[in-house]
């Protein structure tokens, strides 16, 4: 229905306009440009990375768009997501300090609020207009800064509008993305440096949120529907990001395997997968399972394009939400109560030991999982630092600490607190005991040798 | 009792030209000590040269290789020894078999270098510790032959020189070269394993001989992690370069007595991962013997688990005599010495067991199991139609699946013809199949029947339930 309507409006805008006056592709584009740039903002952020086993901040360069009067910008949680300082430089090369207000890395948007205290003009905003009815052959242009070229425009054409990516692609910072959406493709030109700029139509809208480009090919990139970006953009200024369900099923496309599974076409989502201890097992439920319903509405995939709506619709729920599956099993149908669970952070926050010459990390659940720990007890080591004593000890990255000096660590705040203790006194041999695999392991780090202690530890 | 339990050795050697100088600083007996002329004479009575067809593997790729080296006879009725080291049936590292590159002997020609007179000779095995292949001479008849006698009872010295023979066999009519070196150390273990770190670029199974003229062992790997040794894998050590030493009369009189046999599970196990007490965590432990292994996972099933010993458990003491391993670098000594003893033997451990406030000391009872099969001796079934292969789960495959041990039940995708059905329908290498049309598959035999049964069925789709990276999923092969 919405699908439908917003598709006519466009169609009768682009009528109307050609009726009263036709206005020709070259004033189509600059009446868009005119509409969009001025909100266009160069971003340099410097994010902070841990898995060299010490934070090292590192200066990055992406492009985002001004989407509110009160100087909030979209831009890609890859290019701000973990800035400890963000500097923009608006259209007219004016430079902008701004914070960091929040983000979901799961659809890699980040939003940052520019500090417009030194600027004395009015800033422009652009429209963010409506990604469904978008067409394939749609004209469009890509704004940003490639390779840190500020301000540039590029011009193409919607390619697909229902690219699938696999969720298995990660972050740099390590999350899993992209579960929960589809991409734009466009052939209008995108480079490193266009992520987090906006993908505009000819009327002048943002319908999409640049953030991948394929190396190595011409003209293969990637926008995320604005619609999606709509949802989070107004999650995080609400909550800081975007709070989802989770009842741990992996899905897997039908096709191909309707016959086997005595399923219609178009009829059920296939579970391929449960996560060890997620809600879907604890309510019995088993790969093979297919799930027809979600509280009483169908629900299909097909094909791999349809899978995001899936995960989409059972995220969308409050965690604790009780949803009724109705689920064909061995050629019966059956009705199964799940409680969802909140699908929280991907990833745990980070900290430096400086002193011992490692950085651990928070284990969450969806870690627990995807590193298939036995539960999430202890911290993670993220990185150890090459030939400190951490190193030197025999830690490795992917070691779980559980103990420290027999001290048990349950998770990062143990951690920390014992860390900062015996690094406050000095203490020159620290027993860890780790699990690496399913083996526990001792390991010693040696510090304080003939040194000084490095001051300096905390993460901010 | 154990006949590798005698104080057998490795040796130190530093080649000719450290050595040289190494002599005139210590002033000891020279090369020239040495009657060359009657040790080129000994040591042609029993080198030959083995030509080797080999079949050289990677995945489903297999292509044919003719091979020159050298082999000693060690035995009158023609049992050959030759450097083994490039064998390799699996990787233990990475164990699916399509990831490592195979080389198997199809054919040995040995020609004699006195009298080019030509046997064919049949592949045995390869000693997975040292490196050394063994192969046996057919078609002789009642031919006997002048082997290597090897001295047992050597007292290695440092600062003693050896010669080493080895044969140039890329040469049409292959020459013996001499090597003369000193052996520069001699690691002391309750096995005394001395090492060598000269001779480089030798030939494995090259003999040593003393300045009397005895044979008193020849060159091998101490231990190579790439060897493909399953033990070796259960006891996982970082060391990621071979250590070429002097593989001593005992042990080779032993190897000798009773050859390995390619597939044959004659290492024995206990079932644990480990690591070494190194000074650092006695002193935390306040456990104060020279060293010891500390165990760090009980294979579930295995006689580890079964004895009663648990993790965190210090062994410091096996059948008596004390286990002095203080650096990760020397756990072989341990892992040696438990494989060497083999399955059912009975060992006892003394055993420090760290508490909060006090260090209990027991003794524990094992009784030794085969150790796993390695991936390249699991059973295995190839599938003709779709062209894949798969085989039985081994132990191995859970450390590189990073899951506890048994926790998945099937059988793993081992390789696959590119193009073929598995391969475009998206089955993949290391795919655990769980599961064919709904029926569960736990071993090849399973796997064999069902895809026979399948055969005479001609279905047009067969769907496998596959585990991959932690996850499930379904795959359809259509068969038509």
């Amino acid at each position: 229905m919405n699908r439908f309507l917003a598709g006519f409006v466009i169609l009768f805008m682009t009528a109307g306009a050609a009726a009263a006056q036709p206005a020709s592709v070259q004033e189509q584009i600059y009446a868009a440009r005119d509409r969009v740039l001025p909100a266009l903002v160069h971003i340099q952020p410097v994010i902070k990375d841990y898995r060299t086993g010490e934070l090292k901040k590192q200066a990055v360069i992406g492009s985002g768009v001004i989407f509110d009067s009160n100087g909030y910008v979209v831009t890609c949680y890859h290019v701000a997501g973990k800035a400890v300082r963000i500097l923009c430089t608006l259209y007219d090369k004016e430079e902008v300090p701004a914070e960091y207000i929040g983000g979901d890395p799961s659809t890699d948007i980040a939003v940052v609020k520019l500090d417009l205290s030194g600027y004395d003009k009015k800033i422009s905003v652009a429209d963010f207009g409506d990604s469904d009815p978008v067409q394939v052959g749609q004209q469009v242009l890509a704004m940003g800064s490639p390779l840190a070229l500020a301000r540039s425009v590029s011009y193409g054409v919607i390619s697909t509008k229902d690219r699938y990516f696999s969720s298995d692609y990660r972050l740099p910072s390590g999350e899993e993305t992209g579960r929960f959406n589809l991409w734009i493709q466009t052939d209008a030109a995108i480079n490193p440096g266009n992520s987090g700029g906006p993908l505009v139509d000819l009327s002048g809208r943002v319908i999409g949120i640049n953030s991948r480009a394929t190396f190595l090919a011409n003209s293969l990139g990637f926008a995320i529907p604005v619609n999606i970006v709509k949802e989070v953009t107004a999650a995080i200024l609400k909550d800081g990001g975007v709070i989802r369900s989770w009842i741990g099923v992996h899905a897997q496309a039908m096709q191909e395997l309707e016959s086997y599974f005595g399923t219609g076409r178009d009829a059920g989502v296939l579970i391929a997968s449960i996560d060890p201890g997620s809600p879907a097992e604890v309510s019995y439920l088993k790969a093979g399972d297919v799930i027809l319903e979600v509280d009483g509405e169908s629900v299909s995939a097909r094909f791999v394009e349809e899978l995001p709506a899936f995960y989409k619709k059972i995220a969308g729920h409050a965690p604790g939400s009780r949803l009724k599956l109705k689920v064909l099993r061995d050629d019966q149908t059956y009705t199964f109560d799940v409680t969802t669970g909140p699908l929280g952070d991907l990833q745990g926050e980070d900290f430096e030991c400086t002193d011992w010459g490692m950085t651990v990390k928070a284990i969450t659940r969806q870690m627990q999982i995807s590193m298939q720990l036995s539960d999430t007890a202890g911290t993670l080591v993220a990185g150890v630092r090459q030939a400190g004593p951490a190193d030197t000890g025999g830690l490795r990255s992917g070691d779980v600490i559980r103990m420290v000096n027999k001290q048990p660590v349950s998770g990062l705040t143990d951690l920390v607190s014992l860390y900062t203790q015996l690094s406050s006194e000095r203490t020159s041999k620290v027993l860890l005991t780790v699990k690496r695999g399913s083996a526990t392991r001792l390991v010693v780090i040696k510090v304080y040798e003939g040194q000084e202690s490095k001051a300096g530890t905390s993460d901010e | 009792m154990n006949k590798h339990q005698s104080s057998c050795g490795w040796t130190i050697v530093k080649n000719t030209a450290v050595a040289g100088l190494l002599l005139l600083l210590a002033g000891t007996a020279s090369a020239q000590d040495f009657d060359f002329s009657r040790l080129e004479r000994k040591a042609r009575e029993s080198a030959v040269l083995l030509q080797m067809q080999i079949e050289f593997s990677y995945g489903m790729q297999t292509n044919e290789h003719q091979q020159r080296l050298m082999g000693v006879v060690v035995s009158d009725d023609g049992l050959v020894v030759f450097d083994g080291s490039f064998i390799g049936d699996d990787n233990p590292l990475s164990p699916m078999s399509s990831f490592a590159f195979r080389a198997t002997p199809t054919r040995i020609e040995i020609t004699m270098l006195d009298g080019e007179e030509k046997f064919e000779a049949e592949y045995l095995g390869v000693d997975r510790v040292t490196g050394i292949g063994f192969a046996r001479i057919t078609g002789a008849g009642d031919r006997t032959f002048t082997p290597v006698r090897f001295v047992s009872g050597k007292k290695f010295a440092v600062g003693e020189w050896l010669a080493l023979y080895s044969l140039l066999p890329e040469f049409a009519r292959p020459s013996l070269s001499v090597n003369v070196g000193m052996i520069t150390a001699l690691v002391e273990t309750p096995e005394s394993f001395p090492l060598t770190l000269g001779f480089n670029g030798y030939e494995l199974a090259s003999v040593a001989y003393d300045s009397d003229l005895n044979a008193v062992g020849v060159l091998g790997v101490l231990t190579d992690p790439s060897a493909g040794d399953m033990a070796e894998m259960d006891f996982y050590s970082e060391q990621d370069f071979p250590l070429l030493g002097i593989i001593t009369s005992e042990r080779l009189n032993a190897m000798i007595a009773d050859p390995p046999v390619k597939g044959r599970p004659d290492r024995a196990w206990i079932g644990i991962t480990l690591q070494a007490l190194t000074p650092d965590i006695a002193e935390f432990l306040r456990v104060t013997v020279p060293g010891g292994i500390i165990v760090n996972e009980l294979v579930p099933g295995s006689p580890a688990e079964a004895c009663g010993l648990q993790v965190g458990d210090v062994i410091y003491e096996v059948n008596g005599s004390p286990v002095p391993v203080d650096r990760e670098e020397e756990i072989a000594i341990f892992q040696r010495r438990i494989s060497d003893m083999g399955p059912g033997a009975t060992v006892q451990f003394s055993v420090l067991r760290p508490f909060d406030d006090r260090l209990d000391t027991l003794l524990v009872s094992a009784v030794l199991e085969a150790a796993p099969l390695a991936a390249s001796d699991a059973p295995e079934y190839e599938d003709m139609r779709l062209e894949f292969k798969a085989r039985d789960l081994v132990f191995s495959d859970f450390q590189v699946f990073n899951v506890p041990q048994g926790s998945i039940q099937g059988v793993v995708v081992s390789e696959m013809r590119e193009g073929g059905l598995a391969n475009i329908y998206g089955l993949q290498i290391g795919d655990v199949i769980k599961g064919i049309n709904g029926t569960p598959v736990v071993s090849v035999d399973d796997l064999a029947s069902l895809m026979t049964g399948l055969d005479q069925q001609q279905p047009r789709e067969v769907v496998f339930f596959i585990w991959r990276f932690g996850q499930t999923l379904f795959v359809n092969v259509k068969t038509s």
